[in-house]
């Protein structure tokens, strides 16, 4: 939920270095605006932010971009993009899914990402978190997914370990309950409430 | 949002630390099956398991495959088959046995425990009827396994029946000698026998449990093991409360893994879900082995002293990670020394390090009892009924359930190495020691007193 009625995506790409998410955030305090909400990480020595941002006018996105980009002040330069946001229920799933992990590990090679997010694509899978590390020669690709449940999983794993072979890949795709059970404290969502099997008991 | 370690950790315990769930049990309560006539009876148990465990199989592939960890097990658990063979003859025991054994083919299912007479007080003329066709019935089946609670906390130590079940134990080994007595592996002699234990050859359905409900057994010897080498690896000084700590995180994680999974098969087949035992159930496969943690633990040699007391933690540490993770932990629960399934055990009873008395002394401290363990052949009777007696009165006196898998191995002498095949393992035939010094006392028969429950000093 929005603090202000106007909502901009903010995205910032640095090498990183100390003070730039004070930078950043004060230059969108200068405008008046408020973060809603924000992600950072950092990888290769490469920062990236998005921010979900809200201002009490309506300004040219450009605006805000350069508002951030004359905040730098360390010798670096800051990529920006802004665009305005669309309301949070645009995206929202066209249809029921299901949370699950995929992984891989092997020996790296030029396409891995590609091949597997191709597949995914073609079957409606969101792709809502993506790692990918190169350990020496090996290559591991883990990503949390959205998986509409009109698919069978097992079609799925079938598909996914036949593309792992022919890579020579390690491939699985499990649902996420077992890695919250194996290592948080919370509970599990039950995947029977949110999709009833054609197996389940009949009232 | 899941973690990359986190999920990088999971992967690991899943497919580099094989981590399974050992077995998935319907629990079946099969009483309304009883009929005045053996074919009515074993129609009506045909017509009940198949009915309730039909789908048994395939539900836990699907779940099994969802969450990329092998359900290994399906298994399926009745109430007292004594109780159905009340008014019928020494036909009807192998009769129904039969029936058993080519249902829970038919459901794939790979053991049916409950084949089971309580006998802690007093032997009824069905239980009599059950005891004595064991040699018979674990013979002709393979999938039937037995049990006889000969002792309980508030019922004292029925000598009568462990002095027949040491004739019993010797009959079945003999009806199976071209197996090296492997009829006796599907057989537990049990004192405070659970009434919810999805482990075989011990499990069945007690008074008071549901019609039908799913149990679950976790395993993971092999991913505790892991976890404290890799504690250890790190290089940090550490206590053996450090290492209490790190075994407990992990049946923490197994014991949720369970839960998670039994629950879910439980829904898709319309059943209660019972209990998850978070027992740990070592394997021959190298690795997944109960010994290796002890030998973990800093003893280098399972046997020396020292033993019981690292047995004692790495049980207490099972029991205290699992209880956080399940508010449905039940059956066994502690961790397992079947001696011809775990590799490592097995060769400490080969170098001599192991032996029967210690073994005894550690299951004070830990699950089951004196379990898997290949005896001489020529044990007489009263010395195995002593045996038992004694890991009986470890039960009793504690107030734990305590069990003993006796295999008197017929024509094997101590130091015989015997192979009862997959999942089983092997081992030498351990010695007994003061074999025929029991006599007497077993020939008094009659009940020891149920215990005291104060001043337990």
């Amino acid at each position: 939920m929005s603090r202000h009625e106007h909502v901009y995506v903010l995205n910032v790409m640095s090498d990183d270095h100390p003070g730039i998410v004070a930078a950043v955030t004060g230059a969108v305090e200068s405008l008046g605006g408020n973060i809603d909400a924000c992600s950072q990480t950092v990888l290769g020595g490469y920062f990236t932010l998005i921010m979900i941002v809200s201002l009490p006018e309506r300004i040219e996105p450009e605006r805000l971009a350069d508002q951030v980009r004359q905040a730098e002040s360390s010798g670096s330069q800051y990529q920006v993009v802004v665009r305005h946001a669309p309301p949070e229920d645009a995206f929202a799933p066209s249809e029921p899914s299901d949370r699950f992990v995929i992984t891989a590990f092997g020996t790296d090679q030029p396409g891995i990402v590609r091949r597997f997010s191709r597949y995914l694509a073609g079957k409606d899978v969101n792709i809502v978190d993506l790692y990918g590390d190169r350990r020496g020669d090996e290559f591991v690709l883990i990503g949390q997914l959205e998986v509409p449940t009109r698919w069978d999983i097992r079609m799925l794993q079938a598909d996914l370990e036949q593309m792992g072979q022919e890579l020579d890949f390690t491939v699985k795709l499990q649902h996420e309950n077992v890695f919250v059970a194996t290592n948080q404290l919370r509970l599990t969502r039950s995947p029977l409430a949110s999709r009833p099997s054609p197996l389940a008991p009949r009232p | 949002m899941l973690r990359t370690d986190e999920i990088l950790s999971t992967i690991e315990m899943l497919h580099a630390e094989h981590l399974d769930v050992r077995t998935v049990t319907l629990a079946l309560n099969l009483d309304d099956c009883a009929a005045p006539s053996v074919d009515h009876l074993c129609k009506k148990l045909r017509q009940k398991i198949v009915s309730r465990t039909s789908r048994l199989v395939e539900v836990c592939d699907r779940v099994g495959s969802k969450y990329g960890i092998p359900l290994t097990n399906k298994r399926l658990a009745i109430s007292p088959a004594s109780t159905l063979l009340a008014g019928h003859g020494r036909a009807a025991a192998v009769e129904v046995a039969r029936t058993l054994d080519t249902t829970a083919a038919r459901c794939g299912v790979d053991f049916v425990g409950g084949f089971t007479a309580l006998v802690q007080k007093g032997i009824t003329p069905a239980d009599d009827l059950l005891i004595h066709s064991l040699p018979e019935v674990l013979s002709v089946t393979q999938r039937v396994c037995a049990s006889v609670n000969v002792a309980s906390r508030k019922a004292g130590i029925n000598m009568d029946a462990i002095h027949e079940m040491g004739h019993v134990l010797l009959a079945i080994a003999q009806a199976t000698a071209d197996r090296r007595g492997f009829g006796c592996a599907k057989l537990c002699v049990f004192a405070n026998i659970p009434e919810d234990n999805p482990f075989m050859a011990g499990a069945y359905v007690g008074s008071g449990e549901p019609e039908a409900s799913v149990n679950i057994g976790v395993s993971g010897p092999g991913v505790v093991g892991s976890a404290l080498r890799r504690r250890l690896a790190m290089g940090e000084k550490l206590t053996l409360g450090d290492l209490a700590e790190e075994i407990k995180i992990t049946s923490f994680r197994v014991t949720r893994v369970g839960e998670l999974i039994g629950r879910e098969v439980a829904a898709e087949l319309g059943l209660a879900f019972g209990i998850v035992d978070l027992s740990l159930a070592p394997t021959p496969t190298v690795g997944d082995s109960v010994g290796e943690i002890l030998k973990t633990l800093g003893i280098s040699r399972i046997g020396a002293p020292g033993s019981t007391a690292a047995m004692a933690l790495l049980n207490d540490a099972v029991k205290k990670g699992g209880l956080f993770a399940s508010s449905s932990v039940g059956g066994l629960s502690g961790a397992f020394i079947p001696v011809s399934e775990d590799a490592a055990l097995a060769d400490a009873v080969g170098q001599g390090h192991l032996v029967l008395e210690k073994l005894e002394a550690m299951t004070s401290v830990c699950s089951v009892g004196l379990d898997m363990i290949a005896i001489p052949g020529d044990t007489p009777s009263e010395t195995i009924a002593a045996l038992i007696a004694d890991e009986m009165a470890i039960g009793v006196m504690n107030d734990k359930t305590a069990a003993c898998r006796l295999i008197p191995v017929p024509g094997a002498k101590a130091g015989d190495v015997v192979d009862f095949g997959g999942l089983f393992g092997s081992m030498p035939v351990a010695e007994v020691r003061n074999a025929g010094a029991s006599q007497q006392f077993v020939h008094f028969g009659g009940r020891i007193p149920a215990p005291l429950q104060s001043l337990r000093n």
